[in-house]
């Protein structure tokens, strides 16, 4: 028994060994693909990005009502007892909202708008199965395709803004979410948030204006931001949408993640495990050796069996 | 005891309608009339599932954390076809037959679950998937598991069947006998590579929620301990229901098979509960266990069930006590469908504010199909040779068999015979 078992772990040694020499071989001389996505991604050159400034935003909700009415949403009515748009949260008809932070002490208070970052390296497109939801190569907007998504809400788990939502009624429901009013800038008009906005607290341009922008705010108040920082510039993997804050960015919802991707940060192993199934192919090609030789084995036994007994062999 | 499984007989001197029968076979038929009405109304209505938490438990229970049940022709299976431990070959059919049940049972669930599931169809275009995604993975190795490997494997009981009650078949069943033996070290290869793969998968789903889980549970090394635990808690479910099956049904058992699945079983606990410890104290974890939250009450509870049972196995395989194994198997099982179940549910904390709980329709929907594969599991066991027993448990099948024959025609005669008295 000892004997048999060495010879199997041996065999395994040596599959493993030549999956880890293909999988090596494959990153050599395929640097331009698969592994490639593991590495730190840049956002397209044109990416669309939406600058929202807290310190300026006067929470008059204007961008709320335009968000649903460009993007034909009901109007969610559940904090006014239905006499006008209130919405509590994001949610199935609602893309975009104003929030107030407000601590107990009153002071250092603050209104947040919420809607999708537009990640460089989005959580959620790296889950979808289909690419249901796929990150547009030309200004990088995230899509939702209504004929590939399954419905399975993997969105909702993986997006550490919690931005995706679902039609929780109904027989054919959706993915809702932010698509920085895809049909508007189809047509060359900015998204209806930044074009209603009074005061400019938040404004539509290229992520690079929009970076040079918040960078020359900075500059010319050096001490009225938090930490002279610019979030989403490097946060989780770096997002198209760009905030600026007088408080800290956690209490606005707005997480530390740290300067990797989630996927990239994750799922390294995985990928690689899974590049070109090499190591599943070579390990799949050990197992069959391995059986086929104990088959004869198992065989022999069955008929052994069947002669003792004369009953027929069980497979 | 010097019973030996040497061959398996099916349980022939039970009926199948049976009181728990029927009421497993109505909880299932309340669950299939839930789901028209889950299908009809959408996910909200029917659930307890909300946009924080957005999986519940059809996906997080029925799913992720049952089909490490089901794993049990997984490890088994290794330890059997690349193990040579030859004394397994006999519970291999019990051991498939729970997995394919398990794996059905959560296969539908997750198509109750999705909420457009008129586009799974994208499954048969390669050209259509997300490469990276663990969800495709798990979504396309499940089913393809448990509707190749796993139900060509589940055949070969089947085809003894009518190879045994219907002899004009003889001629068709013999032959697919020959093309089953040619493909089968490939078919039993591909048992073993795709449950590696989506047991795996189904932690690394885990992964992408990032910060939302707990640290104690989130792990770039999350596949790793779930598709080991899935491979310990196959054992345990099979080990657990030979046990329970052999008392309920007086069968005898094997005592030397029970003690080496022990010993698999114990070797696997033993050491995912060491790679997990170390794991935590060299990432530098080790603090959160002794937070006092809710999230370090249930990472202990999950050690002190892996751990007393560990015990326990160690110490019914010394003492060859069939009780004790058989609460052993069950305390693991608890350890490890917890530890399954905590990153997915109860040590996920999406957002503060976020709660779920399942409601009554999602729990009788969600038993309903673990009790429809319970009943699968009990018909199957009496029509065909599931079960291993001893060699002469089969004569004594014969000859309960023709006895009955030979009653039944007896009685025949005897109605004849009274009616005759009438008439005259």
């Amino acid at each position: 028994m000892e004997l048999t078992r060495r010879e199997a772990l041996k065999k395994f040694a040596t599959g493993t060994g030549a999956a880890v020499a293909t999988a090596g071989l494959t990153t050599i001389a395929l640097p331009g693909s698969a592994n490639a996505e593991v590495e730190f991604k840049e956002a397209p050159k044109n990416a669309v990005s939406l600058l929202y400034d807290a310190t300026r935003c006067i929470g008059c909700k204007s961008c709320v009502a335009a968000c649903a009415e460009a993007n034909n949403l009901q109007p969610d009515t559940s904090l006014s007892g239905g006499l006008h748009q209130a919405p509590a949260d994001l949610n199935a008809f609602t893309k975009n909202i104003i929030k107030l932070y407000k601590p107990a002490d009153g002071r250092g208070w603050s209104y947040v708008k919420q809607q999708c970052m537009q990640c460089v390296d989005p959580t959620c497109v790296a889950g979808c199965s289909f690419f249901a939801l796929t990150k547009r190569p030309e200004d990088g907007v995230v899509w939702w395709n209504a004929s590939k998504c399954m419905g399975c809400r993997y969105c909702e788990i993986s997006c550490p803004f919690h931005v995706p939502k679902f039609q929780w009624e109904g027989f054919n429901p959706k993915i809702v979410k932010c698509e920085m009013c895809k049909e508007r800038l189809a047509v060359g008009k900015q998204p209806a948030c930044t074009s209603v906005c009074p005061v400019q607290a938040v404004v539509f341009g290229t992520r690079e204006q929009n970076l040079a922008e918040a960078k020359r705010r900075i500059a010319e108040n050096p001490d009225k931001y938090y930490q002279n920082k610019i979030y989403g510039e490097t946060d989780g993997g770096g997002t198209q949408n760009l905030y600026l804050s007088h408080v800290p960015f956690e209490k606005l919802g707005l997480p530390d993640l740290g300067t990797e991707s989630i996927p990239s940060k994750y799922m390294k192993w995985q990928r690689k495990l899974y590049s070109f199934l090499v190591v599943p192919t070579v390990l799949y090609v050990t197992m069959v050796g391995v059986i086929r030789g104990n088959w004869k084995e198992h065989k022999h036994h069955m008929e052994e069996e069947q002669k003792k007994t004369g009953l027929r062999p069980q497979l | 005891m010097t019973d030996r499984w040497e061959r398996d007989v099916p349980v022939y001197n039970v009926p199948i309608w049976t009181k728990p029968f029927k009421v497993l076979m109505s909880l299932g038929g309340i669950a299939l009339l839930l789901t028209l009405y889950r299908e009809v109304v959408g996910l909200g209505p029917a659930s307890g599932m909300n946009d924080a938490y957005a999986w519940g438990i059809w996906k997080t229970f029925n799913v992720m954390t049952l089909t490490g049940l089901g794993s049990g022709a997984f490890a088994i299976g290794i330890s059997a076809w690349l193990f040579k431990q030859s004394k397994l070959h006999t519970v291999m059919r019990i051991a498939l037959l729970t997995s394919f049940l398990a794996y059905l049972s959560g296969l539908i669930m997750i198509g109750i679950d999705v909420g457009r599931p008129w586009n799974i169809y994208w499954l048969v275009t390669p050209w259509n998937w997300n490469p990276h995604s663990p969800l495709l993975e798990v979504m396309f190795c499940m089913p393809a598991y448990a509707m190749l490997p796993l139900l060509l494997e589940n055949v070969p009981p089947v085809l003894e069947y009518f190879h045994r009650n219907k002899p004009g078949t003889r001629e068709f069943v013999e032959k697919c006998e020959k093309i089953i033996i040619a493909g089968y070290p490939f078919i039993v290869a591909l048992a073993y590579i795709l449950p590696a793969m989506h047991q795996s998968s189904l932690g690394a789903l885990m992964l992408l929620a990032g910060d939302k889980v707990n640290p104690l549970w989130q792990t770039p090394f999350l596949p790793l301990l779930y598709v080991w635990a899935a491979a310990y808690l196959g054992v345990c479910c099979v080990a657990g229901t030979l046990l329970f099956t052999c008392l309920m049904w007086k069968r005898p058992y094997d005592m030397d098979v029970l003690v080496l699945l022990n010993k698999i079983c114990a070797w696997l606990v033993g050491t995912w509960i060491l790679f997990r410890m170390l794991d935590i104290v060299i990432s530098g974890r080790l603090g959160f266990a002794f937070s006092a939250d809710i999230f370090a009450g249930l990472f202990w509870m999950e050690m002190l069930f892996l751990g007393v049972g560990l015990y326990m196995l160690i110490d019914s395989a010394k003492l060859r006590n069939a009780r004790l194994m058989f609460h052993a198997h069950v305390l693991i099982g608890v350890g490890g469908l917890l530890y399954r179940f905590n990153p997915t549910t109860l040590a996920f904390q999406p957002k503060p504010g976020a709660f779920y709980f399942p409601s009554a329709m999602e729990l009788l929907i969600s038993i309903g199909f673990v009790s429809l594969a319970i009943a699968g599991f009990c018909v199957a066991v009496k029509l065909l040779a599931i079960l291993p027993a001893p060699t002469y448990t089969w004569f004594q099948m014969e000859a309960h068999e023709s006895k009955l024959k030979a009653l039944n025609r007896d009685e025949k005669v005897g109605e004849l015979v009274t009616a005759n008295n009438f008439s005259d």
